[in-house]
């Protein structure tokens, strides 16, 4: 039996399980709406965290995929993440979620098959999405940062221009700048 | 050894179940979930009761000493006068059908910004001292008391609302949560609580007649180097009336058209389209606002700054108004302004199109004419030549604006409008749009850069949706009528959707706009290159 396959035989109950480990991360009363609605634009949380898990499942499990399309997988989810009210720590830290439920439903099993290193350099690959992700969370810390700043420069953009042009205005000699 | 604490410890920031009931969670004023409070001379200059220092992240907000009272009366004389809001009290049964339908709950996850739950914050004050039950048997039947920490979460979570009403389409018995969230806000001011970033436009508007304050010779000024940019682009130099008395029609915009970007586009496409239909028209430097801060405040105040529309029409002795491309103001024109400032002064006639002939039925009351409706009806009388291929470099969505759309029902005739300007559109996931469209998640006064946090995930399921059409179709460009969303949607759609700019339809329609006169067009109204130039070079 291959590596994947161990994955792949409980991929279910473990996606389940961690999505539900992260929805847990949400207040009591949101939880059972989180779980029941699928619709991806009623329900965009339980999607984009959904979307997010499967793809890292898959690519933890050993399935080829390249950074992109991880990237892309936990694109929404980490944006989401990045500005609801965790800590940083507890935004990213929803992927360590998984390594105790594949440490119960798949690493005995492939220790028992002598598969141990196997397990572990997909413990390592959960490790390199996570960084991926911290990537990811930076920059989207970044772009509110930015659009804070962009927001107060464009409220007044007309106001400024026109006081560059009044005559004798220290400002005239940067017209054209923005 | 000191124990480091496991992934699962630090991310386990609940217990299984929640410690207290749902009503006795407080919430956290951490930055970037509250809007900073306004200025003391701000609401002295407004006249505005009981103002005073405060910060919402101290212990103490300097309430007034009596301020239970001033509240409970607050709350029973708004009973009194809104026989709407006795019923929302009475009537919900708490089915749950708006619950999910609110971004702001969408987002943060946080049960009380549920519409049903957000309402039953002041829904419990009643039940104390307006119902038999609650009377009797208190907490149990969910009445409570009035209390410090009752003030600080009526004001976090109406300043979590965007009276969008999108709650209200969903609800069977049409309780209209915005008008509640209203008057919560209300209530609040009565013992000095208010958000800078609301009273600030609204004493500037006061004054001034626009949210930024600028003085009518700067305002004219600014509009003079708008007109500039529009001959050189197309070659032809727009009018540019001011108070000038006799003419048919007052245009009345949201300043923000005039003073920030991309709205200026707008009001650049404004002046080159009434240019060309050599609209007999007149703006004004007074009514130099459409936008109405005051309806985040209270009736009173939307009211006093909604006047001057009238009062300068009146004066200038125009005939209707034409309004531009906002939000609020349209909710305030079709909901509220016949009985705040109604009726119409003596010289008002109902609107008739000098260019088709068409005469605006549905604006017979308050003699005000939608921006979008008349272009749909330009375009319907094939009174504009039109080259929609001037707008190819875009591949455009609608988004439809709260108040617009749900406030006043313009669902058509912007996409109608959009479509003959455009070649390339497509609508975004039915469940998100025309009555059912997701708000920017800033609207009411929370655009604001302080909260931009809090925007960017109460406006995720408007920048959810525009992905979706962004990576399924290449769109790139979100189109909406109203100027609050200009303004707040491009950070939105930088964070969910990079790549996608925003603008107002008439951009579009002047970008499409041939004209008499017009030299050869080389750049749209944002100064970027035309589509299709290098095929024409070619060609020549």
């Amino acid at each position: 039996m291959q590596s994947t396959e161990f994955f792949f035989s409980v991929r279910d109950t473990v996606l389940e399980e961690w999505v539900n480990a992260i929805f847990a991360t949400y207040p009591l009363q949101t939880t059972g709406f989180l779980r029941s609605v699928k619709d991806p634009f009623t329900n965009p949380v339980a999607d984009m965290t959904r979307e997010a898990a499967t793809i890292v499942y898959e690519a933890v499990s050993g399935w080829d995929k390249k950074p992109a399309e991880v990237r892309q997988a936990i694109d929404r989810f980490i944006h989401l993440r990045a500005v609801q009210n965790f800590l940083p720590s507890q935004a990213m830290l929803v992927f360590y979620l998984l390594k105790p439920l594949l440490r119960k439903h798949v690493m005995p099993a492939m220790q028992q098959a002598g598969k141990l290193k196997d397990y572990l350099e997909a413990e390592s690959r959960l490790d390199t999405i996570v960084l991926l992700g911290f990537d990811m969370y930076t920059k989207s810390r970044e772009v509110v940062a930015e659009n804070r700043i962009n927001e107060i420069k464009n409220q007044h953009a007309q106001l400024v221009r026109w006081a560059q042009r009044v005559e004798g205005a220290p400002l005239s000699s940067t017209e054209g700048q923005s | 050894m000191a124990k480091l604490p496991t992934p699962q410890e630090l991310v386990a920031s609940r217990p299984e179940l929640p410690s207290e009931a749902w009503l006795e969670t407080k919430p956290v004023f951490a930055p970037g979930n509250y809007c900073y409070p306004a200025k003391v001379e701000t609401m002295e200059a407004l006249h505005m009761p009981r103002p005073h220092e405060w910060d919402p992240a101290a212990e103490d907000w300097n309430l007034p000493e009596n301020w239970e009272k001033i509240l409970c009366d607050a709350f029973e004389e708004r009973l009194k006068k809104h026989r709407s809001l006795k019923l929302f009290m009475d009537i919900c049964v708490r089915c749950g059908a708006c619950a999910d339908k609110c971004q702001f709950f969408l987002g943060t996850n946080d049960p009380k910004n549920m519409p049903v739950l957000r309402a039953e914050l002041l829904r419990s004050l009643y039940r104390r001292d307006y119902s038999m039950l609650g009377k009797i048997l208190g907490k149990k039947i969910g009445a409570r008391s009035w209390d410090k920490n009752v003030v600080k979460e009526l004001f976090y979570y109406a300043y979590q609302c965007t009276e969008c009403r999108r709650c209200s389409l969903f609800c069977p018995y049409g309780i209209d949560t915005a008008e509640i969230t209203a008057i919560v806000r209300e209530m609040l001011h009565e013992v000095g609580l208010g958000l800078h970033w609301i009273m600030d436009p609204a004493k500037n508007c006061s004054f001034t007649g626009n949210h930024l304050g600028i003085k009518p010779h700067s305002y004219v000024e600014i509009v003079e180097m708008l007109a500039d940019d529009c001959e050189d682009i197309v070659g032809v130099r727009p009018k540019t009336p001011f108070n000038e008395k006799g003419h048919e029609i007052l245009f009345i915009c949201p300043s923000g058209d005039v003073f920030a970007d991309p709205g200026i586009y707008t009001f650049m496409g404004y002046l080159i389209l009434f240019n060309e239909l050599d609209l007999d028209y007149t703006l004004s430097t007074y009514a130099s606002e459409g936008g109405n801060f005051g309806s985040f405040v209270s009736f009173n105040m939307a009211k006093k700054l909604n006047a001057k529309m009238y009062e300068e029409a009146e004066r200038l002795g125009c005939k209707w108004i034409l309004g531009g491309e906002c939000g609020h103001m349209w909710r305030v024109i079709n909901q509220y302004m016949d009985t705040y400032n109604g009726p119409t002064p003596r010289g008002m006639v109902t609107p008739k199109s000098p260019i088709t002939g068409t005469v605006f039925e549905n604006a017979a009351s308050t003699k005000m004419v939608h921006i979008a409706e008349f272009e749909a009806d330009l375009i319907r009388h094939n009174k504009l030549n039109l080259d929609p291929s001037r707008n190819d470099d875009l591949i455009c969505t609608w988004h439809d604006s709260c108040n617009p759309a749900r406030g006043m029902g313009l669902l058509d005739e912007p996409r109608y409008v959009l479509k003959h300007v455009v070649n390339n559109f497509y609508e975004m996931p039915e469940n998100t749009i025309r009555e059912q469209t997701f708000c920017c998640g800033a609207g009411s006064g929370l655009n604001t850069e302080e909260i931009m946090e809090l925007r960017m995930r109460s406006g995720m399921p408007r920048g959810n949706a525009l992905r979706y059409v962004q990576q399924k179709y290449g769109v790139n460009r979100m189109c909406c009528v109203c100027a609050i969303d200009r303004a707040t949607l491009p950070p939105l759609a930088n964070y969910w959707a990079p790549g996608v700019t925003i603008s107002g339809l008439t951009e579009l329609v002047a970008n499409a706009l041939i004209c008499k006169g017009e030299h050869k067009r080389t750049v749209n109204l944002r100064q970027e290159d035309l589509p299709h130039l290098d095929e024409e070079d070619e060609g020549e």
